[in-house]
């Protein structure tokens, strides 16, 4: 289904897609006066053993009004297919679940990562922004973001203004971003910790006793506050500081929790009722925390030197589900020639898990308040190799590519396993391959 | 002694009275003398244009709003040159190949000072990029603009109007 | 836990404003005159020199990790008017 990814991409188009980029600086080169300056990008997103794949094409066309007032617009159209891991764990026997229908079952052979396969789903969003300047240091931005697929929807606006200090050497930035969410899960809301159900007929209604309302709803505040200064001819630094706080329906409707013998750690065994599909194992909806706050720290220096672009960036980000996380990038422009350039591209990643992070639960152990198995909230450990190759055109435009690796490896805390799991569990860990073609041209 | 493309600093006909011109010969020279190694200094003798409203406006090949400024300040040399109107360009590209580039795009029809090192730029004391100085026809410093909008050109022309109406 | 956070999020925040002080205050010196910013003008020397570029890494991202966003913003560049 479109579950997870979807849910983060529309909360990555609200908490981060447009905060300080409302107002992008066009480029010296770029268009004169009365033109549209279009920036297109066609995005190809793999992973490896038969998981999501994602293709997108997205435009972001500028036009400068004349005295840096400009207006930008944009849209991404993306489709996703394949599976992802539901958190339910792999078994030395198959399993079969219940799909999020309720219609229908699938099943994991024995030893592998259960998967949910996802719906063929597209997913439309949709950008707008001003900006301008106002007196003679301050600049104002705002924008509208809106996002949709079919089972979530987001709306965001934000606004943001910035002021120039020590002959522009020093520009202090302060953005703030309203985003609402809707959650329409396929199947309706999981009660909290509800027990996967078996398949219902067509015509029944899903079983009452783990449902709950058909859409929940959430609300997101971020802030963003910003330093960027000249540090030199070649030089420039930037430090951000950003809080978040998200309020509301936090908890991936699609995502479950496998319960296991307490001593073995092996899921339990259950067999649905006679003439009846259903899981084979018993497993539980997980719940979240209705509030995340999150506070960031990032950090970024460009150097020229000779013409070669060094940029270098690192984010502390700390929340009070303690997801910690430390991320660490860097990007190095080679020009080569007169047109094009290269530009290799590393990232390391690293987060520790959420206080509620589960691999399993224990049967007959008390629930805990909070608990999910989604792997994006284990300790994990990501690294990204790339490299970008851009060339401009005679006319003045430009089209580029670029190729990524992505490795993400996960870790369960010691203190989450469960009898032989120590040393015994598998992780949803996978490799992806980004590849991306760009075209930037003037209308 | 410079080279070509830069003014020397020829002293004007007329009999000014006033130790304007010496004072700043003075200050010019102590220029020179402290860039001896270095190539030729570009300099810039006011006293010459006196009798005629000048404007002196600094631009630079990557600076967006000089590529809008450069046209208005044709217009309007074509425009009020004969009342008397001067414009200097100074250039501070430290690349002189960049400044020449982006001539051909954007041809003007004044005279251009090339000020790679920046020295004028220091001298003037700039606060942002364009900077233009206005001189009335006495050599007084009558406006200082600081970076160019379109939203300004008309209010900034019946300014050069005022003075290039007062005769000295 | 919220306490917590909250102390958390004073010594986070005091240290930017003490940088944004600083760059005021003890930074003034810091920094290039305006005719001194052909390098700062640069496409590749913006501080979002590819917004597309950035927008898709961060969604990929935030649906893959625990966290995300913090970048974004202006300043840099030209200096112009």
């Amino acid at each position: 289904m479109a579950g997870d990814k979807r849910i983060g991409g529309a909360l990555a188009a609200a908490a981060c897609g447009l905060l300080g980029t409302a107002g992008p600086k066009v480029s010296i080169a770029a268009e004169p006066e009365g033109k549209w300056d279009v920036d297109t990008a066609f995005l190809f997103y793999g992973e490896s053993d038969d998981r999501v794949k994602d293709a997108s094409l997205t435009g972001l066309a500028i036009r400068d009004y004349g005295d840096d007032r400009k207006l930008s617009l944009g849209l991404t159209i993306d489709t996703l297919t394949g599976a992802s891991p539901s958190g339910a764990i792999a078994a030395s026997r198959p399993q079969t679940f219940t799909s999020p229908s309720g219609r229908s079952t699938y099943s994991t052979a024995a030893g592998e990562l259960p998967l949910d396969s996802s719906f063929h789903d597209t997913r439309v969003a949709a950008n707008a922004g001003w900006s301008q300047p106002f007196a003679r240091w301050y600049t104002f931005n705002a924008g509208l973001d809106i996002s949709t697929e079919f089972d979530y929807q987001h709306i965001g606006v934000d606004a943001g203004v910035t002021r120039d200090f020590n002959e522009r050497n020093t520009t202090l930035s302060l953005a703030v971003a309203l985003g609402k969410d809707k959650v329409k899960p396929v199947g309706n809301v999981p009660i909290p910790f509800a027990q996967m159900s078996d398949v219902v007929f067509e015509d029944d209604e899903v079983d009452a006793g783990n449902r709950g309302a058909d859409s929940e709803d959430k609300d997101v505040l971020d802030v963003l506050f910003g330093v960027t200064q000249v540090l030199g001819r070649h030089t420039l630094l930037r430090v951000n500081y950003s809080y978040s706080d998200s309020s509301g329906y936090l908890t991936d409707p699609y995502k479950i929790l496998s319960v296991v013998d307490p001593v073995t750690g092996e899921p339990i065994e259950r067999t649905p009722p006679p003439d009846v599909e259903g899981p084979t194992g018993i497993y539980l909806f997980e719940h979240r925390p209705d509030s995340r706050v999150r506070q960031g720290l990032y950090t970024e220096l460009r150097h020229d030197f000779s013409g070669k672009v060094l940029q270098v960036g690192y984010r502390y980000s700390t929340d009070d589900w303690e997801v910690d996380s430390h991320t660490l990038e860097g990007r190095l422009r080679f020009p080569l020639g007169e047109n094009s350039y290269l530009e290799p591209h590393l990232r390391y990643y690293t987060q520790s898990a959420a206080s509620f992070y589960r691999y399993s639960l224990a049967e007959g152990a008390p629930l805990p308040e909070f608990a999910s198995a989604d792997g994006r909230l284990a300790d994990l450990d990501a690294y990204t190799l790339g490299i970008k190759y851009g060339r401009q055109t005679t006319g003045g435009n430009e089209w580029s590519t670029r190729l990524e690796f992505y490795h993400q490896v996960g870790k369960a805390p010691a203190e989450v396993l469960i009898g032989n799991q120590v040393g015994n569990t598998l992780m949803p860990d996978f490799d992806a391959v980004i590849l991306q073609f760009n075209y930037h041209f003037k209308l | 002694m410079f080279r070509s493309g830069n003014r020397s600093s020829r002293t004007s006909n007329s009999a000014m009275p006033s130790l304007f011109r010496p004072a700043l010969a003075g200050i010019f020279m102590a220029f020179l003398a402290c860039s001896a190694a270095m190539a030729a200094q570009p300099e810039l003798d006011l006293a010459q244009y006196h009798g005629r409203v000048l404007v002196v406006d600094f631009w630079a090949s990557w600076c967006k709003p000089c590529r809008q400024s450069m046209p208005w300040l044709n217009e309007l040399r074509a425009r009020y040159g004969e009342q008397g109107l001067v414009i200097i360009g100074v250039n501070v590209d430290a690349e002189r190949a960049d400044a020449e580039r982006f001539l051909r795009d954007v041809p003007v029809d004044f005279e251009i000072i090339y000020d790679g090192q920046g020295t004028l730029a220091q001298k003037f004391g700039l606060q942002a990029m364009p900077s233009t100085f206005v001189y009335d026809r006495d050599g007084k410093l009558a406006h200082t603009l600081y970076g160019f909008r379109e939203a300004r050109r008309a209010e900034h022309e019946s300014q050069l109007q005022a003075l290039l109406a007062r005769k000295t | 836990m919220n306490r917590k956070m909250g102390i958390h999020a004073g010594k986070v925040a005091g240290i930017v404003l003490a940088l944004a002080c600083a760059a005021l205050t003890g930074c003034s010196s810091l920094g290039v005159k305006p005719w001194e910013r052909e390098v700062l003008a640069r496409d590749d020397m913006q501080l979002d020199a590819n917004p597309l570029d950035t927008s898709l890494d961060d969604h990929i991202y935030f649906s893959k990790e625990g966290t995300s966003g913090g970048r974004g913003f202006g300043g840099g560049g030209c200096g112009c008017n």
